[in-house]
């Protein structure tokens, strides 16, 4: 009889908990802009082991990878790339896309305009010079013609932590500042670690990264503001770290460069710190 | 006026502002809401939300800082859940204890996961809600203790419950992060996490105790010593238990419950214990879980429904649990509303589930805020029930346990290691505490104190838990009475060193005759003992007291103090005050235990 009770019961709470179809998903369910794509907004490919290929026929890389485990959690069968510039992304002009995967540090003024999941890497600015130019203090980095990607946080980093003697060049795009330094037009730049470092080594040694900034900056998802993936995202982003995959892709995306860098590069002590 | 302009201000930031924010909540969150009786957990949960990314901002999103110090505090917090359980009572109750157990585990288990199927989860989460559900804290607990019904056969019952429950919830929970946390077959998964589970459990339930005897033995002397070593013991537990995927809280649990003999409720270590543990680390864990409320998430539909869910899953279960032990173990009505509000409250091992659920990626903030609803509402209904039911529940009548707080006094450091050692096995079934006090008139107190040292590496070569004090007194009898009455102890020992010129002299009759707890007077030099007889030359037949400290003593026979030869002991009931007067001088090597009648 109380066996019969018990089963009456959980078939009840069964049935209830059934209609609430709203309330479905333990961990967030995720609804893509176009059904059956996950469509994702980044600024620049190739970016050196973050994006490999182009945005039509994406063949690689830590991010690319990221987006193929979402589609893979979300039940989606393809990725679609869509390049927005840096700066339309953290406005949060996403152009359609169902998230923002492009090296995104969340701020207070970009919260205002976009959704953020956790934090998938922790990342030191890294400065990146030509070969042979020397930063070994924060005077010598003072000296030198600073050239930053805009709308990045980086462009207030270098502001108020460097102060350089001269005026800092924002440019639109990566390839735009990483011209300008290859160029001479500019003598140093900031780009998060992982980048600066696989930017450095697929120079073929024009470039190299020779200092790390403190206080190291967050990387995440950015989702278009108010929407209802959040959760979905968030919650996938917490299994990956769990799981160990953001550690394998970094491994296998950035290898143990980064580490080693993070390790070994000297630290510029700045105005702040 | 210009040297003041060139004065700048910037708003606070960095570890110290982090850390004062903190300590802040843990002091004024707790009084804050107990003020209209809510538990002081709420207050904490309350200000972490208040200083988090959802409430004022004070701690950001972003930083690590609390976190981690919170994730040390969930170690901490289930470590101490597994020290602190009275497995004494697993013991004495097993058949109702294990019954109660398997409905009020099962039934919500139960319940919980077809919530969880309904709403068309995955196998794990469902699983997971279930065991969270189905597991219990006893933050109620002591206001059934505080009524005098700790010993009531339904608490005793609730209470031994919880070790099975919380056990079976964190093996649950092992199993459902194991398969989300490893990587290949599904065979390979459940080898893996059976393999952990097995190397965990020899590690924490065979290995941990002996190693953390051996130091506390030969390192344990130093207070400090002695906590970093239960620190570090599920540390160590918890690293295992990640190494095998399996989640490092499960270790902690399992930690705590193999230094749970070692490390008696109320002995010195677990005080150091809980005042840390009640300082700093578990108040940090729950400020932190408090940062991921969100009242924008919380009071959605999806969180109110979820919640509804989650209530009826949990509380009905516990109800529907309690009222099936009603009829099958025969408790009466008010002592089933008594077991139901101490199984109700959910917090530890829920909020420990629901977190980890969270960082794996099976749950969501909805889902998270939903259970913090539940936490709140099942406190609530808990509080108001036990409340209630201690009022109607008749106070039992068993005295306090022998062996809960054995008091060792001694005149003579030679007696420590035998009075130690005998103490130790009388308090081991209660699980309970030694203290040892050094007897001293207040001339010789200077230099009677250097000998604390000698009792206190005594007391820890008998695994002891004890920090010997000195017992300063004009007349020593009465300062034992004094001291046995302050300590509220359960049994006094006294040493009466045969050589020792009768300063005790009388002093055993003294302390026997007034003492307000059993006494049991220790003649003889042996160190050790390697055979116990209960006597059987003593003034009357064997009195209960004396069978009974025989029989917790080991004793496998009959002697008399005359027949003792050298490492023998003897447990001699005394009638007459004139055995207690010119009691019998045991061979050297052998010792008596003279217990008088009370």
């Amino acid at each position: 009889m109380r066996g019969r009770l018990l089963a009456a019961l959980a078939a009840a709470l069964t049935l209830i908990a059934g209609g609430c179809g709203s309330i479905s998903g333990s961990a967030g369910e995720f609804t893509p802009a176009r059904p059956g794509v996950l469509t994702v907004a980044t600024s620049t490919v190739p970016t050196a082991a973050f994006w490999e290929g182009t945005a039509r026929r994406p063949t690689g890389g830590f991010e690319y990878e990221l987006a193929r485990d979402l589609a893979d959690r979300f039940g989606l069968g393809a990725v679609r790339v869509r390049i927005v510039p840096f700066h339309r992304i953290v406005a949060g002009q996403l152009g359609g896309a169902d998230l923002g995967l492009s090296l995104i540090t969340p701020t207070a003024e970009r919260e205002r305009s976009l959704d953020f999941s956790t934090p998938y890497l922790d990342s030191p600015p890294t400065v990146l010079v030509r070969t042979g130019t020397e930063v070994p203090d924060l005077a010598s980095a003072q000296e030198l013609r600073w050239g930053v990607i805009r709308s990045t946080t980086f462009v207030a980093r270098i502001h108020e932590q460097i102060a350089p003697e001269t005026a800092t060049t924002t440019f639109d795009s990566q390839r735009a500042v990483l011209k300008a330094l290859e160029g001479s037009r500019v003598d140093a730049t900031l780009f998060d670690l992982p980048l600066a470092v696989s930017l450095a080594h697929h120079s073929g040694g024009r470039l190299e990264a020779v200092a790390q900034l403190p206080e190291p900056e967050q990387i995440a998802v950015a989702l278009p503001r108010g929407g209802d993936n959040v959760e979905a995202v968030d919650s996938a982003i917490r299994a990956f770290i769990a799981d160990g995959r953001i550690h394998d892709l970094l491994a296998r995306w950035v290898g143990s460069q980064a580490a080693n860098a993070e390790r070994d590069l000297p630290l510029l002590r700045t105005s702040r710190r | 006026m210009s040297a003041l302009a060139t004065i700048s201000i910037e708003s606070p930031s960095g570890a110290a502002w982090e850390f004062l924010i903190l300590f802040a909540v843990v002091i004024v969150g707790p009084p804050l809401v107990q003020r209209a009786r809510v538990p002081g957990i709420i207050g904490l949960l309350v200000g972490g939300f208040a200083i988090g990314p959802h409430g004022f901002n004070l701690i950001g999103a972003g930083d690590t800082t609390v976190p981690e110090l919170g994730e040390l505090g969930l170690l901490y917090l289930m470590f101490v859940a597994g020290v602190e359980l009275d497995l004494n009572l697993v013991r004495v109750h097993r058949n109702s204890v294990v019954g109660f157990a398997a409905i009020t585990f099962a039934v919500p288990m139960g319940l919980g996961a077809a919530v969880g199927f309904g709403l068309g989860w995955g196998i794990p989460a469902a699983l997971l809600l279930g065991a969270l559900l189905a597991s219990h804290t006893l933050l109620l607990y002591p206001t059934a203790r505080g009524a005098g019904l700790s010993a009531d056969r339904g608490v005793a019952t609730a209470v031994g419950a919880t070790v099975l429950t919380d056990t079976a919830a964190l093996v649950v929970l092992a199993a459902v992060s194991g398969s989300q946390l490893a990587g290949g077959s599904t065979l390979s998964i459940a080898a893996q996490i059976v393999i952990g589970l097995a190397v965990l459990l020899a590690f924490t339930l065979f290995l941990l105790p002996r190693l953390a005897r051996l130091a506390f033995r030969y390192l344990g002397t130093d207070r400090i010593v002695r906590y970093l070593l239960a620190v570090a013991s599920f540390l160590a537990a918890a690293t295992l238990a990640d190494s095998f995927g399996i989640e490092g809280i499960v270790g902690a649990f399992f930690a705590g419950l193999a230094l749970n003999r070692l490390v008696p409720n109320e002995g010195p270590l677990m005080d150091r214990i809980d005042f840390f543990g009640a300082a700093v680390f578990i108040p940090v864990f729950l400020v932190s879980v408090g940062m991921l409320l969100d009242p924008a998430v919380m009071f959605g539909d999806r969180t109110l429904l979820l919640a509804g869910l989650f209530i009826l899953a949990s509380i009905g279960g516990k109800a529907i649990a309690a009222g099936i032990a009603r009829l099958a173990f025969g408790y009466n009505g008010p002592q089933t509303e008594l077991m139901l509000g101490l199984t109700i409250p959910q917090a530890a091992a829920a909020l420990a589930a629901t977190i980890v659920g969270f960082d794996i990626g099976l749950f969501d903030q909805s889902v998270v805020n939903a259970i913090l609803v539940l936490i709140l509402a099942s406190i609530v209904v808990g509080t108001i029930l036990v409340d209630r039911s201690v009022k109607q529940v008749a106070r039992p009548l068993t005295s306090d346990r022998l062996g809960r707080r054995v008091l060792v006094t001694l005149e003579e450091p030679a007696q420590a290691p035998l009075a130690f050692a005998l103490a130790r096995r009388i308090a081991a079934p209660d699980n309970g505490v030694v203290h040892g006090l050094l007897a001293s008139p207040p001339g010789e107190a200077p230099s009677r104190r250097e000998l604390l040292a000698e009792l206190g590496a005594a007391a820890f070569a008998a695994d002891l838990d004890a920090e010997p004090t000195l017992l300063v007194h004009e007349s020593l009898p009465d300062g034992v009475v004094n001291a046995a009455a302050a300590e509220r102890a359960s049994l006094v020992l006294v040493g009466q060193h045969p050589a020792a010129a009768s300063a005790f002299g009388s002093a055993g009759e003294t302390v026997a005759a007034v003492a307000p707890a059993p006494v049991a007077i220790l003649i003889g030099d042996a160190d050790r003992v390697s055979r116990v007889h209960l006597s059987r030359d003593g003034d009357s037949a064997a009195s209960e007291l004396a069978a009974e400290l025989a029989a917790r003593l080991g004793a496998d026979g009959g002697a008399t103090v005359a027949e003792l030869s050298a490492g023998e002991l003897c447990v001699m009931p005394a009638a007459s005050w004139e055995l207690l007067a010119n009691p019998p001088q045991p061979a050297p090597g052998a010792a008596v235990l003279i217990v008088p009648e009370a």
